[in-house]
């Protein structure tokens, strides 16, 4: 990113932070009402009314997003895989350092699944394992799973990692084993029963999870009056995770 | 369908063994123990889960994983919630893999001879620690919120995107 283009971010981040003051709290009143995760009925199937999103404004992220990080392995159980290496270890969601070489400016941003609407990692699979929910979420069917790792090497943001050893005591909420990939699900078990991913609520002063479908949701605000880049958006992946300050 | 009358007489067999007790006819019944302190029936009647278990377990994971549904009736964590407890009376815990074979989904495959590979991925037993509570693992610099279901309110949102540097604070 050129030096020119870095400020003028900056500039424009700084402009349109003014601009949401007057807007934000017509923003909150109306979600106070409907929840950010509306509760589905447990019998009733997802729909793709609904497109599940995630804005992160890294300049709060006052600790990286470490946090973040810390939720997800506790709310996953992964991290700790007794015989892997440290570089074996999975990793559905880690911080990633960038620093500008020419003003030395530097800063953290945690990347997980990006959710694309266009994913590469569903492309390759050649068992339909990879899977994009009608939702929007981006997750591994593992009970067809063969373990051939393509969407490992299709996803650009290397988001997904490989278990390669037995596993015991997983968390009941979340199954992981020898042989299969696995990723960030935005917490499927939580969005489906009405509640936050475990990351979101782990880091609410910076993080806003919602429904990008729903013009009136609180993402969908937010994102209208503040923008929200995505990364690598030159691969016109359409992502889900987006975020502000970059 | 060969196949289909073969495990009806296999577990006719088994049945049989069970309502011999006592005569020492070799035959584990199956450790219905943790589930009867809990429950006095199952989610299907008795004769049914018993022969169609792995039915309804099969059509309930592909409708929680495509389809988002979460009913509890067939879902395996319920099933080894009522059925297993998570240790033994001296404090040892209960895996399916155990030599014990009193894990009770182990107490009947082990004998019928049918390999299950769900526990590979699937906790095999109840949970034993509760969820912990995220918001306590913030840090003491870190913006906290009074909530407790963790909702900005309106002057979160106010500085959301106000352009606060990160390496200030870090
Ligand atoms: C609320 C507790 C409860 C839940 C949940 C439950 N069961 Fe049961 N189950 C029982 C009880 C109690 C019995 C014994 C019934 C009897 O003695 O007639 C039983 C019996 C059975 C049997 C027959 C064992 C035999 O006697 O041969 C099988 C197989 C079984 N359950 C499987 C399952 C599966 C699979 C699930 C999940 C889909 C499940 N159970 C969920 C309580 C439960
Ligand atoms: C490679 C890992 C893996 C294996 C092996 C596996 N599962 Fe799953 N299973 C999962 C994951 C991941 C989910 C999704 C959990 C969620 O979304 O909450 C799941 C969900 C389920 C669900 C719905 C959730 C629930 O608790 O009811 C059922 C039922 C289920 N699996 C049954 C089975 C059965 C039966 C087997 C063995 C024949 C099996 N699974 C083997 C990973 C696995
Ligand atoms: C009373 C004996 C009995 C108990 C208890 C029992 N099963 Fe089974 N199960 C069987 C038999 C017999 C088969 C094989 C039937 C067949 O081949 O069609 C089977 C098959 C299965 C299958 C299909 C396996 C495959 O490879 O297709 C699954 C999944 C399964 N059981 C899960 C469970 C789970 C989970 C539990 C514990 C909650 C359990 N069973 C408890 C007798 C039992």
């Amino acid at each position: 990113m050129s030096q020119i283009n870095a400020y003028r971010r900056k500039f424009l981040a700084a402009l349109s932070g003014v601009a949401a003051g007057s807007l934000a709290s017509g923003v909150i009143l109306r979600t106070v009402q409907a929840g950010d995760v509306p509760a589905k009925p447990a019998d009733q199937p997802i729909s793709n009314q609904v497109r599940w999103g995630m804005l992160i404004d890294i300049n709060r992220l006052t600790d990286g997003g470490a946090s973040m990080v810390e939720a997800c392995k506790r709310e996953h159980g992964w991290g700790n895989d007794p015989k892997a290496r440290p570089e074996q270890q999975a990793q559905w969601i880690r911080t990633v350092q960038v620093t500008d070489k020419l003003t030395q400016h530097s800063f953290t941003l945690p990347v997980m699944c990006q959710h694309c609407a266009e994913p590469p990692c569903v492309d390759v699979c050649p068992t339909g394992a990879s899977m994009k929910r009608a939702d929007g979420i981006v997750q591994v069917n593992k009970h067809i799973c063969i373990g051939c790792r393509y969407c490992m090497m299709a996803c650009p943001y290397k988001a997904r990692s490989f278990v390669h050893e037995n596993l015991t005591d997983q968390r009941p909420d979340s199954p992981r084993g020898i042989g299969t990939v696995e990723s960030c699900n935005l917490c499927v078990h939580r969005v489906d029963q009405g509640q936050l991913p475990a990351c979101a609520e782990a880091a609410p002063q910076a993080v806003i999870f919602g429904d990008l479908n729903d013009p009136n949701s609180r993402i969908s605000q937010a994102v209208k009056t503040l923008g929200g880049s995505q990364i690598r958006a030159d691969l016109s992946l359409n992502t889900g995770v987006r975020y502000l300050g970059l | 369908m060969p196949l289909l009358s073969k495990i009806k007489s296999l577990l006719g067999l088994a049945l049989f063994a069970i309502a011999l007790v006592g005569c020492d006819a070799g035959v584990p019944e199956p450790n219905l123990a943790p589930a009867k302190a809990k429950a006095a029936q199952c989610v299907e009647p008795t004769a049914d889960i018993r022969k169609n278990h792995m039915v309804y377990l099969d059509k309930h994971r592909d409708k929680t994983v495509i389809e988002g549904i979460r009913t509890t009736k067939h879902s395996l964590n319920e099933c080894i919630n009522c059925h297993v407890a998570p240790t033994r009376e001296d404090g040892s815990a209960v895996h399916y893999t155990d030599a014990k074979q009193d894990h009770f989904c182990a107490s009947c495959h082990t004998y019928v001879g049918v390999k299950l590979d769900c526990f590979q991925c699937h906790a095999d037993r109840p949970q034993v620690a509760e969820n912990p509570n995220y918001q306590h693992k913030l840090s003491s610099t870190t913006y906290h919120l009074s909530a407790t279901t963790a909702q900005p309110d309106a002057s979160d949102l106010l500085l959301l995107g106000s352009g606060q540097v990160q390496g200030a604070t870090q």
